[in-house]
């Protein structure tokens, strides 16, 4: 099979039309009729990642994140650095093709960037959610005792929360990525990837530790933006291998990148 | 002008108030006066379109003292109120988002709207949208606290995030204990003692009390002897253009697919350029202390002191 033919199998199979005119979901680099000896799905085409699936021989990448450190995978304010150069080279060395399925994943009926995260912290009820997984109920803990699951069932390093460690919660509303929803008044605790921790559209950070101030029970629980859309691209790997044939698919994650 | 100096004690003397007494409404200034002096010596404009000005509070309130701090949260503003500084200059929003409050002269949105399917960020902003509602309860009991402890809540942001002394880069580093090292005095590069990123970490997480905000990305033996300091958000083009500048750069915030990424593909390279992130607020704080020094010798009429927000995040464990 070639590049070309996955990326139209893919488009055959997925649960709402291909969102042909996304500047996301399109082939960063690469030739579309190179043959695929074997595909690595992934949060992000790292550098280190890339050069885990190459040493795999898997020589397409299936990216949910960009490539080039930009949203947009724009070179422009890149090409001059030195990375970007080490980058590129290595991927053209060694033949790489890297095909992006930000969009596409994420307007699925069920999201696996969702689902994925939920099953990964031990939060059930969101098995066949979508983007919008809705406030989900959990047995009633403490919000240290929650973030303590999530971190050890998940085994995601670098747990940042707000909020009383004490306080009693039971409900939990999750968003991937930088989808991290504002707290709403229905949820005791939010779980989120990424956002601004202030001056933004609505500042969790600062809504969480005054109402805890206040004595509410509520927490904010944020994963990282990569972890928390990660694991849910083992079972896109999985999804693939029922129609694509003969190839290897593998999921290849994208590093924690985070230490201290 | 020719003027005679009356003390606060003969003020209160002819006015006939008790001299021993603490001195109220006939001398202390007004919180929009304090305001004016204050924008009056930061000079430019300040269009009232801007993030900057009063969130809270009547702007006819005596003033006793300031507090300035990187976010009022309510426990800077508990902090403000016990200390008697009634006048609080917050860098960042109070009210949970750039709005800093609900949308003004808005119909009240139906009840439970705040309860319903939440908001998504978009690529550009912070974790969602769709206003603060007015009846949302933190809110309400914020602006409540606020009111009852006569409270102002001022911003103060662009005037003094742009100000050509850059205190909020020489607060920073002078809270790390590198300001000596300062290579030029227009750019954010510092030479500190040789040390391992490892190491510089923990000097970090010492000097500003941080909890669990403190994030670092790259080789954690590589060897430290410049850093770049960028207080608040970090954009993109600065981590492209300047990497090399420095063996590490130290943010307040950055975009985990941009900066982040960049950094880590760094250390997967073999380059040694570490990024620490310290959470924006932990990093605006010591420039927010540097705004209470300025203030001291400001506005002289009221004493003023810095209440750090401080680092509000905590690790699972």
């Amino acid at each position: 099979m070639k590049v070309r033919e996955v990326i139209e199998a893919i488009k055959q199979h997925l649960s709402v039309p291909f969102p042909e005119r996304s500047t996301r979901d399109t082939l960063k680099i690469g030739d579309p009729e190179m043959e695929v000896k074997g595909i690595a799905t992934t949060m992000m085409a790292t550098f280190d990642m890339l050069k885990r699936a190459n040493a795999a021989g898997l020589n397409m990448i299936i990216t949910h994140e960009d490539t080039w450190w930009n949203d947009r995978d724009d070179i422009k304010d890149v090409q001059a650095t030195e990375l970007y150069k080490k980058k590129l080279d290595f991927i053209n060395q060694n033949k790489l093709a890297i095909w992006r399925n930000h969009d596409t994943t994420h307007a699925q009926k069920v999201d696996i960037t969702v689902t994925g995260t939920l099953r990964s912290i031990g939060v059930k009820g969101g098995e066949n959610a979508s983007m919008r997984a809705g406030v989900l109920p959990i047995p009633e803990t403490t919000l240290g005792d929650f973030a303590s699951q999530a971190k050890r069932l998940s085994g995601f390093r670098e747990i940042r929360c707000v909020g009383d460690p004490k306080a009693k919660v039971s409900k939990v509303l999750f968003g991937p990525g930088y989808a991290t929803p504002r707290f709403s008044l229905d949820t005791d605790v939010v779980v989120g990837g990424e956002s601004q921790e202030a001056d933004g559209g609505f500042d969790n950070v600062e809504y969480v530790a005054d109402a805890t101030s206040l004595g509410m029970n509520k927490g904010l629980v944020m994963l990282g933006h990569v972890v928390s859309e990660q694991n849910g691209h083992e079972d896109q790997a999985k999804w693939l291998q029922t129609f694509i044939k003969g190839i290897p698919i593998q999921f290849v994650p994208a590093e924690e990148p985070f230490w201290g | 002008m020719k003027r005679t100096h009356l003390s606060r004690r003969e003020f209160a003397a002819i006015a006939g108030t008790v001299a021993t007494a603490p001195l109220r409404g006939a001398t202390a200034p007004t919180a929009q006066s304090v305001i004016e002096k204050l924008q009056t010596a930061l000079g430019g404009e300040w269009p009232a379109t801007g993030v900057e000005g009063i969130k809270a509070g009547d702007p006819s309130t005596p003033i006793k003292g300031i507090a300035t701090t990187a976010m009022a949260t309510m426990e800077v503003l508990k902090q403000a109120a016990k200390a008697n500084a009634n006048l609080v200059i917050s860098y960042e929003p109070t009210f949970f988002g750039r709005a800093d409050g609900p949308p003004k002269a808005a119909p009240a949105p139906p009840a439970g709207a705040a309860a319903g399917a939440p908001g998504r960020g978009g690529r550009g902003g912070g974790g969602g949208f769709g206003g603060l509602s007015p009846d949302d309860p933190v809110y309400k009991g914020k602006k409540d606290f606020i009111e009852k402890n006569s409270l102002v809540v001022y911003r103060l942001f662009d005037h003094w995030k742009s100000r050509k002394e850059g205190e909020m880069v020489t607060g920073l580093a002078e809270a790390l204990g590198w300001s000596k090292g300062r290579v030029k005095p227009d750019d954010v590069i510092y030479e500190i003692p040789s040390a391992s990123y490892e190491d510089v970490v923990a000097q970090i997480k010492k000097k500003l009390n941080m909890h669990g905000g403190l994030r670092a990305v790259g080789d954690r033996k590589a060897t430290i002897r410049k850093v770049m300091l960028f207080p608040g958000p970090m954009a993109p083009e600065l981590i492209y253009k300047r990497y090399t500048d420095a063996d590490l750069m130290i943010a307040g915030e950055v975009r985990e697919w941009e900066n982040t990424f960049f950094a880590a593909d760094i250390f997967a390279a073999g380059e040694k350029h570490g990024l620490i992130t310290l959470g924006r607020v932990a990093s605006e704080d010591p420039g927010m202390r540097a705004c209470a020094a300025w203030l001291k010798n400001t506005i002289k009429e009221v004493p003023s002191q810095f209440i750090a927000a401080g680092d509000l995040y905590w690790r699972a464990v």
